[in-house]
């Protein structure tokens, strides 16, 4: 059984760098593929891939990421809405490589391939 | 004002003032996408020596990889800089994969930590580099995560992106789909197997990172 869970804003609103991304490798590692409904920053995707690697394993060697919608040509609006306390457009998916085995993006569409099987 | 604080405040704006002599050029991109075959390409150049040792099997640099005060003239200008050759970045690593290359399960696993290590390296020499290539395969899609995340995060820190298509020697090489992906940045194709289109990158380095 593949578990998503879809996290809003507003959760991860109220957990703060170090510990909104050992939350979400936390989650990672148990398995679960995350829908974020505020899409992770270049900074946060960075430290995030950092965490993963300190914690890969046998059972856990790492994730697959995709942040679709977010508008990465203007930085500072984005950064002029966040500190507005406002919501970013755009949302990331997050899941554990052993189960989502390739997201595949074209600028507008966000695929996922999930599941024991090989790679497609 | 106490008088070290005065001749620090001088030497701030005598610095603003004085061109750095040195810049630290570092190469990011997925494994497997020719980043050591490019740093050796341009050390062999302007150097006479490579960098480091390249091979089929992905996260073959685990560790960061330099050579000092290479001085590339091109397009009527000399640049210094010291040649930074990072270990790929990914989102995983898993020893298994490597196994598929022949290599002994006790080996992969040593490999595979290794290349974890060599990834957050590569992530926090983010801080200190100058200026940065971002070497793409053109054989490959190039609208990745990771691919995405470090341009981004390049940006955010202001450090000049050139984007390098490299492998265009290869018939399945399609370097126009990272122009499409990232318009917003200066694409150069070459091989840096071949040396094809060497001069060109070259002439990028020396008038737009210098």
């Amino acid at each position: 059984m593949i578990e998503i869970e879809f996290l809003s804003a507003a959760v991860l609103s109220q957990k703060e760098g170090k510990q909104k991304i050992d939350f979400l490798v936390a989650s990672l590692k148990k398995g679960k593929i995350l829908v974020l409904e505020e899409p992770l920053t270049h900074s946060e995707e960075t430290k995030l891939i950092e965490a993963t690697m300190k914690s890969v394993s046998e059972k856990f060697p790492g994730i697959e990421i995709g942040t679709l919608g977010r508008n990465d040509k203007n930085h500072l609006r984005e950064q002029i809405i966040r500190m507005l306390g406002g919501k970013p457009s755009g949302f990331t998916v997050i899941g554990p490589s052993k189960l989502v085995r390739q997201m595949k993006r074209d600028p507008e569409t966000l695929s996922l391939f999930a599941g024991d099987g090989q790679k497609r | 004002m106490g008088l070290s604080a005065l001749i620090n405040w001088f030497m701030g704006i005598t610095n603003i003032f004085k061109k750095k002599k040195t810049i630290r050029l570092g190469l990011y991109g997925a494994p497997n996408a020719g980043k050591t075959s490019l740093a050796n390409k341009i050390s062999m150049d302007w150097l006479g020596e490579p960098v480091g040792k390249v091979s089929r099997v992905p996260h073959e640099t685990r560790t960061i990889q330099q050579k000092e005060n290479v001085r590339v003239k091109a397009n009527g200008f000399e640049l210094s800089m010291n040649l930074i050759d990072m270990p790929g970045i990914a989102t995983k690593v898993d020893y298994r994969e490597f196994m598929k290359y022949g290599i002994t399960l006790e080996e992969a696993q040593k490999r595979s930590k290794e290349a974890t290590k060599g990834i957050i390296e590569a992530i926090k020499w983010l801080e200190n580099v100058d200026a940065a290539l971002v070497v793409m395969d053109a054989t490959e899609d190039p609208y990745t995560q990771v691919n995405i995340t470090l341009i981004g995060n390049l940006e955010a820190r202001n450090i000049p992106v050139i984007l390098v298509a490299n492998k265009i020697d290869l018939a399945k090489a399609k370097p126009e789909r990272i122009r499409e992906a990232y318009p917003q940045y200066p694409v150069v194709e070459i091989s840096a197997l071949t040396g094809e289109n060497m001069d060109e990158l070259y002439n990028e380095i020396t008038s737009r990172l210098r």
